[in-house]
């Protein structure tokens, strides 16, 4: 089974693939719109506001945590370096 | 083939240390000498230094690996599941299953270097992540009162934990506290969410 580059998510359905398409190595949650994955930036933006609204965490340290996070994935080590 | 026969050699050593972790963390705690892991795994205490050059190492990994296992079998049961009651007897389902380990990890997470933490935290937003998504639908159809998510999410995990952390007030033997109270936990904390007339019956 496929794991998300971005964010590390099992990827088992087509539903789960950026743009339902299975080729791709990332998921949909890290897509644009428009199917392109998403930057560092945006990718980093995203997760922190996932963990302020989903587990009420202070926004500054969801920051570290995505960054903790990001880090250990293939798309982003090179941002860490 | 060589080459290959030390590689496995090498990854079946890790896996044998971070096994042999995983139950002595569950049974002692998370400040046990790396001595005591190597004597339990068989291993010598320099291979343990070989594959993690330090404790915040192995526990990072360890932590690692118990969050993609728990990730992966929540990841499965909640793709199945459409109401939150059924995911969260999912989510019981699975920690009953790590239960030693997980309660041990709650009660000394803070003691814990930033690093395991973080990695907690990041397990944690995987059931999140599926908790959200249900519970938002829910909340779309009328069934479960518009609160925000994550008082929803960490009312929920406040409840589960209480029990956990306090297991010797509330069972006297070895038994599992998930198993004796989860009927209890799941309908008391659906009671306290869902609204009281439902929209589509």
């Amino acid at each position: 089974m496929k794991t998300c580059i971005a964010c590390g998510m099992p990827m088992e359905d087509i539903a789960d693939f950026a743009a339902n398409d299975p080729s791709k190595d990332y998921c949909i949650y890290c897509s644009r719109p428009d199917g392109e994955m998403q930057s560092f930036e945006e990718k980093k933006e995203s997760f922190t506001k996932f963990l302020v609204m989903t587990q009420g965490f202070d926004e500054n340290v969801a920051r570290k945590i995505a960054e903790g996070m990001m880090r250990k994935l293939p798309s982003w080590e090179k941002y860490f370096d | 083939m060589k080459v290959n026969t030390r590689k496995i050699q090498k990854l079946n050593t890790r896996k044998k240390i971070i096994e042999t972790a995983y139950k002595v963390f569950s049974e002692k705690g998370f400040s046990v000498p790396s001595s005591i892991i190597a004597k339990e795994a068989g291993v010598s205490h320099g291979s343990i230094f070989a594959h993690f050059p330090t404790i915040n190492d192995l526990l990072v990994s360890l932590l690692s690996d118990f969050g993609d296992k728990m990730g992966a079998r929540l990841h499965v049961l909640a793709k199945k599941t459409d109401s939150v009651e059924n995911l969260l007897k999912e989510h019981l389902k699975v920690l009953k299953e790590y239960e030693t380990f997980y309660s041990r990890l709650i009660s000394e997470i803070n003691i814990l270097p930033d690093e395991a933490k973080n990695t907690f935290a990041i397990i944690q937003s995987t059931v999140a992540f599926h908790f959200a998504s249900v519970i938002e639908c829910e909340i779309e159809k009328g069934t479960v009162k518009k609160l925000p998510i994550h008082m929803l999410f960490n009312t929920w995990l406040g409840l589960v934990h209480y029990y956990l952390l306090n297991k010797d007030f509330f069972s006297e033997s070895n038994e599992s506290v998930i198993e004796r109270y989860s009927s209890e936990l799941l309908s008391t904390y659906l009671n306290l969410i869902k609204n009281e007339r439902r929209v589509y019956e």
